[in-house]
């Protein structure tokens, strides 16, 4: 599902964020990956959906060798792979409803559909009837199942989260991560960067551990 | 994302043609109706814009309309009365009076009066100063004159009528200001040049304004933009939002020029009809017509839509999720 063949990320200003990284992750997989920050998890995942490009090495997912992907292919790409971040990202002149609808719009889903998996993905989050809620008014937990609900409800077959527990209390960081665990559950291949240790010792859960740019063996 | 390798789970992508076109089109209808009611959600702002667009296009058609008015052949009996033919014998001879049966019965001839020596002399010596160069003469030196309003509307014609007038009995000649005549043409040549000159520039005005007002929308909504195209939004699907608003910024603009241009001329009537009236013209402004007016907000919209083309689409592109 996701390949990463001795990939290197050197920044223009020389700064090498990734160092000869190889590894692979099974369609269905749940991976933490971890790291003190700095040590590249962000530019790592970023590199996953197209964000940033490798400089030496090839990324591939499901098949396709993005490192290659051209331009207009990469909308086709990032369709088909969910993201949460830290800070949820979050449309805060929008309400919860249009939030979680963005991926099903950019697909072009009919409206009555797009009705129907907004509920959907809110009442498996937790967050039933909250659709017409602004963010604001919403708790740090909350916005981040919103945001969830947004990673997943257009049912990505991959899901990447950068430090999803980022701001969230240890009760709340368990309840979001085993969310997680029942995507992968379903089938969806999910790699979550973190670097809340304790939260991973938990889980039961492979770990690709970054230092410095390399990955180091377990 | 290979639909083989990912199997698990619905994929979204696995849409057909028919549907991916149904869905862009359905975009389009909800962007139709979405992009219009958020621009009116500010409508100080939207108002203000559609003022400035439609200032910009009305100036350039107002004068342009102006033009034609006066182009337009009645004009030039303003400008150009009519053609005065000096009678070489009394105005009471036969020869006269024959003359100005011919005259009347000619279909080439609108108008005809008689000026006759009597009423000429009365004219000439109310002019100041001439009354006591009249006084040395014992008898009238005046002709009798016939005013003739040719019906011919070009210069050349109205050149021919006065060269038939000038070949018949009783006629000294016939005397008309044919180099005024090509000046004006001449004028107004320039002046549509002037205009046409004009109305690029205000187009391209109108383009630089709706594509500096969605520049600074993208602005606002750079985080919206980042988060779309990290879920796959195409710089199409991005850009389209901003291609309607253009839309309904020249559209609403060229709205307001309608309502400028429309009321500049019932303004203007009432002042302009006296003018005429005192030439014995029929002159008059005439307000936009049906067409013209589908024409401008033809045009207001398509320079929208040029305008957001023109300066959102390398924008956009530069906008990428970090």
């Amino acid at each position: 599902m996701l390949v990463f063949d001795h990939v290197s990320k050197r920044y223009p200003n020389g700064y090498e964020a990734l160092s000869d990284v190889s590894f692979s992750v099974e369609a269905g997989e749940f991976v933490f990956l971890t790291g003190p920050s700095g040590a590249g998890k962000s530019t790592l995942l970023k590199m996953i959906n197209g964000v940033e490009r490798s400089s030496r090495g090839q990324v591939h997912v499901a098949g396709k060798n993005i490192s290659r992907l051209p331009a207009r292919k990469i909308p086709g790409l990032r369709q088909g792979i969910g993201v949460v971040f830290q800070n949820h990202q979050l449309l805060f002149d929008r309400p919860v409803y249009d939030n979680v609808a963005l991926p099903l719009v950019i697909a072009g889903m009919k409206p009555t559909e797009i009705g129907r998996r907004v509920r959907a993905a809110l009442s498996k989050v937790g967050l039933t009837g909250r659709e017409g809620d602004w963010p604001e008014t919403l708790s740090g937990g909350e916005q981040q199942r919103v945001g969830i609900a947004r990673a997943v409800v257009h049912r990505p077959p991959m899901l990447l989260a950068d430090e999803p527990t980022g701001n969230l209390d240890p009760d709340l960081s368990r309840e979001i991560m085993s969310l997680f665990l029942q995507f992968s559950q379903l089938g969806v291949t999910v790699l979550i960067a973190t670097h809340d240790l304790e939260l991973v010792e938990s889980m039961p859960a492979r770990r690709l551990q970054l230092q410095a740019g390399r990955i180091q063996s377990p | 994302m290979n639909e083989s390798a990912t199997g698990s789970g619905a994929n979204i992508r696995q849409i057909n043609r028919t549907d991916r076109l149904k869905a862009w089109s359905r975009h389009h209808r909800q962007l139709f109706r979405s992009t219009l009611s958020t621009l009116l959600n500010q409508p100080g702002a939207l108002l203000i814009t559609w003022l400035v667009i439609g200032i910009a296009l009305s100036l350039p058609i107002l004068l342009s309309l102006a033009l034609r008015e006066i182009s337009e052949a009645d004009t030039r009996q303003v400008i150009q009365p009519a053609m005065s033919v000096y009678l070489s014998v009394p105005s009471e001879s036969e020869t006269a009076q024959a003359l100005l049966q011919r005259l009347r019965a000619s279909s080439a001839v609108g108008e005809v009066r008689l000026i006759t020596e009597q009423a000429a002399l009365m004219e000439f010596s109310s002019l100041a100063g001439f009354g006591d160069v009249l006084n040395a003469f014992s008898e009238n030196p005046l002709p009798g004159i016939i005013e003739v309003v040719p019906r011919e509307r070009d210069g050349a014609g109205i050149k021919l009528l006065a060269q038939q007038i000038a070949g018949q009995d009783g006629v000294d000649q016939v005397s008309f200001d044919a180099a005024w005549l090509e000046r004006l043409s001449a004028i107004l040549g320039i002046l549509e040049r002037v205009l046409y000159a004009l109305g690029v520039l205000f187009s391209g005005a109108v383009i630089l304004i709706i594509g500096n007002t969605l520049r600074l929308t993208i602005e606002n909504q750079r985080g919206e933009i980042e988060i779309t195209k990290l879920f796959g939004g195409s710089d199409s699907f991005v850009q389209r939002p901003f291609i309607y608003r253009g839309f309904w910024l020249g559209f609403g603009g060229a709205l307001l020029a309608f309502l400028i241009i429309q009321s500049s001329l019932l303004y203007l009537s009432g002042p302009v009809e006296r003018l005429a009236q005192s030439y014995r013209s029929n002159f008059a402004l005439e307000t936009l017509n049906f067409g013209e007016s589908i024409g401008l907000f033809a045009l207001g919209a398509l320079l929208g839509i040029l305008g957001s083309w023109v300066s959102v689409w390398r924008y956009l592109k530069q906008i990428q999720p970090k």
